[in-house]
């Protein structure tokens, strides 16, 4: 290859280390990470590491399967309940660049709680991750989400909510707007909450949190349209944005491309490229010593 | 019909000026000329977007490393004064040297005809964008069947646009599905020899590897997902996938920053970036 990638709308080697890019958004097998528990899930992190390595990624944080019955299938359920060391697996695999967070099921909140304390508690996890789709999905403004909340907010954990506003309205029941965010984030001003795809169709999503000062937007997930770092940026502060990869699903261009592309200050790049979520995960890095 | 195609068919006349928006493209031993094959021009209706300017388009374009772009224009997605947005278009690219425009025809007007004629024989473009989602006509078509033939008898290329916007960002009262693609291998067949480039479109089986059958057609990668999607499509139709951006809806790193993430050969590179254009956006009437 002639073209250097810095020729191809790469920032150079140097300014992309200098950004100590943090990856709230990784998504190997997100649905599944295969019977065993991990096959699919080594297949898509092996899939992402080239692009990993050519944008310098420091750290990537990924949504676990605990067996609380986050996926459709049976026999993985049950893999995970009675063998949960598989869960640690790919952390054991990429020590240095793998984060985790576990998928919660909000309609079972006993076995959420459990999940909370064995692997936010004792265990390696830094969050939690509730989804827009599938079985175990269910609209965060539900009332089950509090005790959730409340425990998750004791651990010092981090909340990713996804969320999409839609042309046509919701395609599943428990899909999640920015908007219920907005409302759930209000009963508990004290945490942090981060609002997955700022909400898709970004020029709602953002007016829908924007007087939520608790709540950050996540950047991935939807093509790379040109103004929405800007608006996020004029309208929530830098602060408030959080960079995601959506890897290996989506692609870097389209991903870092929104950030790197976007009109704004170096000194916000480097905010939402990693420093925002840094300082979102170190109280929980703290309290486990790391 | 209205159309001359003697008119359509002389077109010797147009070699002069696209030879020179090519004479630049040279294979360079230490960094390959690029061909955007997607851009527009002029305001996206729904917000303003921030290289909505040409001049501002152009020098993030030339900064970017791309030598080329073939623009077509926003307006054409709502305006039915199309012979007034091609004019503008023109006019607009004249200011800069890369950009190469690429008309509009909306074959549901009437006189549709008289808009080839004048992309192609006026103002000497390579080829012409088609809407069919946004104008409201199916790609079975006869008219559609018309216009290829047109185009092809002139040796000129069509591109069809299978979508502007993801549909669930879409505005509430501007609704406009994906264009419905299943059509293109038989109007490939019933017009022999015609080159078709799709737009924005995103592979999915089993369409695609249908689509792939087809030697005429042609494919950008705007919209090409996946860290390894843009390597796939070059493994599967090597010669038959060119840049696009579709800037400035979509930020033109995205596309770039996609190329440079795959894991590509020297000679992949070389035809996703500027050969296949090349050889597209040159050739010759018969």
């Amino acid at each position: 290859m002639n073209q250097s990638a810095e020729h191809l709308g790469m920032p150079s080697t140097k300014r992309l280390e200098s950004y100590r890019i943090w990856d709230s958004y990784f998504t190997p097998a997100h649905s599944h990470p295969g019977k065993d528990g991990v096959g699919r899930l080594y297949d898509d992190i092996e899939r992402s590491l080239p692009a990993v390595r050519r944008a310098k990624f420091e750290k990537l944080c990924y949504f676990a399967h605990v067996g609380l019955g986050t996926t459709t299938d049976a026999d993985f359920e049950a893999v995970a309940r009675s063998r949960p060391e598989i869960v640690l697996r790919p952390l054991e695999k990429w020590p240095e660049l793998l984060l985790g967070m576990i998928q919660l099921n909000p309609h079972d909140v006993a076995g959420s709680l459990d999940a909370l304390n064995r692997w936010l508690r004792d265990g390696p996890m830094l969050g939690v991750y509730f989804s827009g789709g599938g079985p175990h999905s269910m609209t965060c403004t539900h009332p089950n989400f509090n005790r959730l909340v409340e425990r998750i907010a004791d651990l010092n954990g981090v909340i990713m909510q996804h969320t999409w506003y839609k042309t046509g309205g919701k395609q599943g029941p428990g899909e999640s707007t920015p908007a219920e965010l907005a409302e759930l984030a209000a009963r508990f001003p004290e945490q942090k909450f981060l609002c997955a795809h700022a909400g898709g169709e970004w020029e709602r999503g953002i007016r829908a949190v924007q007087q939520s000062p608790n709540i950050l937007v996540e950047t991935s997930g939807f093509d790379p349209t040109a103004g929405f770092i800007e608006m996020a940026v004029r309208e929530l502060g830098a602060e408030r944005i959080v960079f995601g990869s959506h890897l290996p699903s989506r692609s870097l261009g389209t991903e870092l491309g929104k950030i790197v592309g976007a009109e704004i200050t170096e000194t916000d790049r480097r905010l939402i490229l990693g420093k925002n979520y840094r300082s979102l995960v170190m109280p929980i890095l703290r309290s486990k010593g790391l | 019909m209205a159309l001359n195609r003697r008119d359509l068919l002389g077109t010797a006349a147009a070699i002069p000026f696209l030879a020179s928006k090519f004479a630049h493209l040279r294979d360079d031993a230490e960094r390959l000329p690029i061909v955007d094959t997607n851009v527009s021009l002029f305001q996206w209706p729904f917000r303003r977007l921030p290289l909505d300017n040409t001049h501002a388009l152009a020098e993030k374009l030339t900064k970017l490393g791309i030598a080329q772009a073939w623009a077509a224009s926003f307006e054409a997605l709502l305006h039915r004064d199309i012979a007034g947005v091609n004019q503008r278009l023109v006019d607009e690219c004249k200011k800069y040297s890369q950009l190469v425009p690429i008309g509009c025809v909306n074959p549901a007007l009437p006189s549709w005809e008289e808009d080839v004629r004048r992309c192609f024989n006026m103002y000497r473009m390579p080829g012409v964008r088609l809407h069919p989602n946004y104008h409201g006509y199916a790609l079975d078509d006869d008219r559609v069947a018309s216009l290829l033939k047109i185009a092809t008898e002139s040796r000129r290329f069509i591109q069809i646009s299978v979508a502007m916007e993801d549909t669930r960002t879409q505005h509430n009262l501007v609704r406009v599905k994906d264009v419905d693609l299943t059509p293109l291998p038989n109007l490939l067949k019933r017009v022999p020899g015609a080159i078709v480039q799709v737009l924005n479109y995103r592979p999915r089986q089993p369409l695609f590897e249908d689509l792939a059958q087809n030697e005429g057609l042609f494919f950008d990668t705007a919209r090409v997902e996946g860290t390894d999607g843009i390597a796939n499509l070059l493994h599967s139709i090597p010669d038959r996938v060119m840049l696009g951006s579709h800037a400035p809806f979509f930020v033109p790193e995205a596309a770039l920053i996609r190329v440079a993430e795959s894991e590509l050969t020297e000679e992949h590179f070389r035809r996703l970036l500027w050969k296949t254009a090349q050889q597209i956006g040159m050739r010759r009437p018969a």
